[in-house]
């Protein structure tokens, strides 16, 4: 190879112009579009069903030939990845895949055991799933991976009002635990400054967004809220803080809870938005901006939705289980994967996307959906309604029972900083809102006070659920 | 710009690196290029282009399931 002079080099140097005058990360025009990208985000269905069905043709290809999982599964049931000629072919024919096919693999040959589909030497990340349902999944990504991972974020930051000259501050340790891994990539897409909580208890968190004023919060939303009633402990109002969105994963939070919106954004005097993520597949669902629910990125998964008790396929507008195939793992392939998460699709949206949309974002879970007396039983349902309560705190557990024969699910709840010192009032708030509950949803659920502070406080997932039934009739994973 | 037309010319743009990243030598600038590939593969793809799966496949780099390289 022959060098370049020297002499030249100094010549180039010296007549390129350098000026800092209106530099910015994005031109004009871009900068000022509503949509991370407007052309596919408003692409109409017949052209995303006709994309989905080549892509989806070649992940099955890919599987087929790339995952011994995939292989001898498709094996076992003599799917060759020619028999895919339709949407409806792959929707019938690619068997379901759970995550717990996925843990017994792993356990059994460690860490990723036939899972993966690439050379280990690919694997530019490792991440695990929380482990708050069980046992972790141990989830690889591809460097490229990480970087389509990144944008499903970029979506709803940009949707949510995000720019690149915004800076983010990241409420938690970092870990293996994937949600936020992403969302640190999604930063760096959008071209943001990052900041790092690392370490820090609640309180240094808050000084720390005090002092190097963030103009993003990144949190699990009950940790959002957890921040916001330790800074007032410390006689600091965190809406005066420098923080103008707040953006969740990992639990239902603003899009499916708006009582939880309402207190986020009170407390932060921010815009609040939510992502729907699940670590193994992507950030798959970015908050819609009329806040009430996310799209599904339809750049990076296809998605449709399944009767769980019956396999059907449900309507669009009904609820059923949201059944999920990643485009963008492809360190780790996951084909019609069971999210084992209620969803209500709907395809039409006043914010001009055209991407499915998850009215609600999660309604619940199909494991933990409980049927009493005949009435289904949705935990954001539920929560909702514990939600427009001002009565009861954003501490409390839905906890779960079996009583002759029947699944019972008790609300444990601790009342409001303004009833800390009038126990004798919490007896009538429990069955104000059994009561409510009862007239919104015809079931009753029975709610039980308990001291204050007695709950655990959580930096990252918030456990809800306290499922107590024998193990028969627990999740697999759960047992 | 036509939708066509812009992604004709970043395919184009592909195919000029691809023949930069057969005549590299140093591994340093190699992976710059293959960054650089792969963030041409991604905006074909997120703008509903027709690409295989992943950029290696072009180059004939693929690992198939039995492959002892795995």
């Amino acid at each position: 190879m022959n060098y370049i002079r020297a002499d030249q080099q100094a010549a180039t140097m010296a007549a390129t112009p350098f000026t800092t005058g209106g530099m910015s990360v994005l031109g004009k025009t871009a900068s000022e579009s509503a949509f991370w990208n407007e052309y596919t985000e408003t692409l109409p269905r017949e052209r995303l069903d006709a994309l989905h069905l080549q892509r989806l043709q070649a992940m099955v290809n890919y599987a087929y030939h790339c995952s011994p999982f995939y292989r001898s599964k498709f094996d076992a049931c003599g799917l060759k990845p020619a028999d895919i000629r339709s949407l409806d072919d792959f929707k019938r024919k690619v068997p379901l895949t759970d995550k717990s096919e996925f843990i017994e693999q792993q356990l059994a040959a460690p860490p990723y055991g036939p899972t993966l589909a690439m050379p280990e030497e690919f694997v530019a990340h490792h991440c695990e799933t929380s482990g708050t349902t069980g046992k972790p999944l141990a989830i690889p990504y591809s460097m490229y991976d990480t970087v389509r991972y990144g944008e499903s974020w970029a979506y709803g930051y940009w949707a949510l009002g995000i720019r690149p000259s915004d800076t983010f501050y990241f409420a938690f340790g970092w870990g293996n635990f994937a949600g936020f891994w992403s969302a640190y990539w999604g930063a760096r897409r959008l071209g943001c400054r990052v900041i790092s909580g690392g370490g820090l208890d609640t309180k240094g968190h808050i000084q720390a967004i005090m002092r190097m004023r963030p103009t993003v919060l990144i949190s699990t939303p009950t940790f959002a809220l957890r921040l916001a009633a330790v800074a007032a402990e410390m006689g600091i109002d965190l809406s005066q803080s420098a923080i103008r969105y707040t953006y969740h994963a990992g639990e239902p939070g603003p899009t499916a809870l708006p009582a939880m919106r309402a207190a986020i954004e009170e407390a932060w005097g921010a815009k609040s938005g939510e992502l729907l993520g699940i670590a193994e597949i992507d950030a798959l669902a970015p908050g819609c901006p009329n806040g009430d629910g996310v799209h599904v990125n339809e750049m990076n998964v296809f998605s449709w939705s399944m009767n769980p008790e019956t396999g059907a396929e449900i309507a669009d507008g009904e609820i059923g289980e949201n059944i999920v195939t990643t485009y963008v793992n492809n360190a780790q392939p996951l084909l019609n994967y069971r999210s084992h998460d209620l969803v209500r699709r709907v395809m039409n949206c006043s914010c001009g996307r055209t991407w499915v949309k998850f009215q609600g974002s999660v309604l619940g879970r199909s494991d933990f959906m409980l049927t009493v007396r005949g009435t289904n039983v949705y935990q954001t349902a539920v929560e909702n309604l514990i939600g427009e309560m001002p009565e009861v705190s954003n501490f409390y557990e839905l906890v779960l029972t079996r009583e002759d024969e029947n699944d019972i699910m008790t609300i444990r709840f601790e009342p409001a900083n303004a009833f800390l010192d009038k126990p004798e009032h919490w007896d009538d708030i429990a069955k104000r809102l059994s009561d409510r509950i009862h007239d919104a949803l015809h079931v009753r659920l029975r709610a039980t006070p308990v001291a204050p502070g007695s709950m655990p406080r959580y930096e990252l997932k918030t456990k809800r659920i306290i499922d107590e039934r024998p193990k028969q009739f627990r999740r697999a994973l759960d047992r | 710009m036509e939708m066509e037309t812009y992604i004709a010319r970043i395919s184009e743009a592909r195919a000029g690196l691809r023949g930069l990243l057969r005549d590299c030598e140093l591994p340093q600038i190699e992976m710059m290029l293959r960054n650089a590939d792969m963030e041409l593969h991604m905006a074909l793809w997120n703008l509903g282009a027709t690409v295989p799966l992943r950029p290696e496949a072009e180059y004939g780099v693929v690992h198939l399931v039995g492959d002892e390289r795995r």
